[in-house]
């Protein structure tokens, strides 16, 4: 029977971060075991962040190029919908190979295994019906897209399939109103598509206050959205290629196409968790220090029981887990993960919301801007949005949230805030670079010190 | 009473850095005897009771090239 220093079940980010950061620490010495099915990367480079970042700037280009926003710029745009998609699918396939598989051929002493694996005992699993014994193990077998159960839901896309598009739908209905089927209703609405979303509950998003939520919202309306939020749909008709949704207060008719992203579930079905002594609910339950309740066994990302299902933060937890299993001790503090919608506006944030701390019943002051008051904004035509920052009583930043262009590429900022528990003295501090949309979070912060609308640009 | 804790040592690479794990190893508390082994990639730590071995792996000496693992632990 082959032995193991480390099997990873999983070669998705938190895997093949894992098995990376064991091989660097160890100076290539620790036997690692990299097991998994499908295309090594997993979700995020597959059929994750990557594509649906590439189709989204697309769309962008293309809404941009049909209709510039400055006066005296005109332009005519086309689209051959399906040579992008073949396009999209080569950048995939580029980075893939970029990012994942090439590295690999770095490290010597990390055995690619394809195949599903399920524990036979607490240090010994199966795959292919061939047992291997491993030291350590960890499992970062990701998670998959959840379907819900309604009648006539057969002829659909997910998240997961929608690269195999090639004919853009007239009229689409995408089912779900989380950040991915929000991205996904905003890229095809840019393409030209008619989209509608339709969900069961009254609001889109979790985890964002009511007021980041209505701007989104009045955003993606002005893009051309349809919302159907609160509705109790229980059939999907599909009758000569068009689909109707039926719903308690009516019939929703001649869909093209359907996207169902209501959400994503661990993959953990087939593992015998119990066989590994391992708990799990709705998820696999670890410790903060990403142990199971088998201390051999760690897991990381999506599998693990946690409310976030971000790469970034799989590809930490792969990292932290292999630490720990050298003798670490390392936890992650969710307050300073950062995560971004990537619609237009962006929404990006970090740290507590208000109704966070509301909860916990912890004190604070909050500044919310709108974006008209941002130079940068006003030249980039973006009226809708606002930063928002939250402090503590003692003027320590906890939480920041911003619907802007391009925020997702300036929360860190805010990561760094809280990570090192800086106050709106030290953000008001710093001079920031103008004109950017970046400067929205330093004006919000002076709006703790003084009327915003006394002051002129690029004071403290 | 005295125990062994067998640690599976990473990172070695030649006979320097066996006699610098073993150095390093001897800064805690209670450790009577280091045997590395650079072939093997495995130290052997006979110790007091009193020595913990999640300690040895928190040593300086593991904060750098070399890492390690508890792989056993017998009393003698």
């Amino acid at each position: 029977m082959t032995e193991y220093d480390l099997a990873i079940i999983g070669w998705g980010a938190a895997g093949f971060a894992a098995a990376i950061k064991a091989s660097e620490l160890t100076s290539n010495q620790m036997k690692i075991a990299l097991i998994g099915t499908g295309e090594l990367g997993g979700t995020c480079v597959n059929v994750g962040c990557v594509p649906s970042k590439f189709l989204i700037e697309a769309s962008k280009n293309y809404k941009e190029a049909k209709s510039p926003a400055y006066a005296g710029i005109t332009s005519s745009a086309t689209l051959d919908f399906s040579e992008f998609m073949e396009s999209l699918n080569q950048f995939v396939s580029g980075e893939r190979e970029t990012k994942y598989t090439s590295v690999m051929k770095n490290f010597e002493n990390i055995d690619l295994i394809e195949g599903l694996a399920k524990f036979i005992d607490n240090d010994t699993i199966s795959v292919n019906n061939t047992e291997l014994k491993a030291t350590n193990f960890i499992i970062a077998t990701g998670s998959r897209t959840f379907i819900p159960e309604v009648r006539g839901l057969t002829d659909y896309y997910t998240s997961d399939t929608v690269w195999k598009m090639r004919k853009l739908p007239g009229k689409l209905a995408v089912i779900g109103s989380g950040e991915v089927a929000l991205e996904l209703a905003y890229a095809f609405s840019n393409f030209g598509s008619e989209v509608h979303i339709f969900n069961r509950s009254n609001r889109i998003l979790k985890g964002f206050d009511d007021d980041v939520n209505s701007q989104l919202m009045a955003a993606l309306k002005s893009n051309g959205i349809v919302f159907h939020l609160g509705v109790n749909f229980y059939e999907i008709k599909n009758e000569e290629g068009k689909k109707d949704i039926v719903t308690w207060t009516g019939t929703f008719g001649d869909f093209d196409e359907i996207i169902v992203a209501t959400g994503r579930m661990p993959n953990i079905d087939g593992l015998d968790l119990r066989a590994g002594g391992i708990t799990a609910d709705n998820g696999i339950v670890v410790n903060p220090d990403f142990r199971t309740t088998n201390p051999k066994i760690y897991a990381a990302g999506d599998c693990v029981r946690q409310s976030l299902k971000l790469e970034t933060l799989a590809g930490k937890e792969g990292v932290i887990a292999v630490e720990n299993i050298l003798g670490g001790d390392r936890r992650i503090n969710m307050q300073e993960v950062p995560w971004v919608v990537f619609t237009e506006p962006n929404v990006a944030s970090v740290g507590y919301t208000e109704a966070e701390l509301k909860k916990k019943h912890i004190e604070y002051d909050v500044r919310t801007v709108e974006l008209k008051n941002v130079v940068k904004a006003n030249i980039l035509n973006s009226y809708t949005g606002i930063a928002k920052i939250i402090s503590g009583k003692d003027k320590k930043i906890l939480g920041i949230h911003v619907i802007a262009p391009m925020a997702a590429e300036f929360i860190t900022e805010g990561v760094y805030l809280i990570k090192n528990g800086l106050t709106y003295d030290d953000l008001i501090d710093t001079i920031h670079v103008f004109p950017t949309v970046a400067e929205s979070i330093k004006i919000t912060g002076q709006a703790f010190i003084r009327d915003i609308s006394k002051m002129s640009c690029c004071m403290d | 009473m005295t125990k062994t804790i067998e640690l599976r040592v990473y990172g070695m690479t030649c006979d320097d850095c066996a006699k610098h794990v073993s150095s390093g190893l001897k800064n805690l508390n209670g450790v009577k005897e280091v045997s590395v082994s650079l072939k093997d990639g495995i130290a052997h730590i006979r110790a007091t009771d009193t020595a913990n071995s999640n300690d040895l792996i928190k040593l300086d000496v593991f904060k750098g090239q070399y890492r390690a693992q508890v792989r056993s632990v017998k009393n003698d």
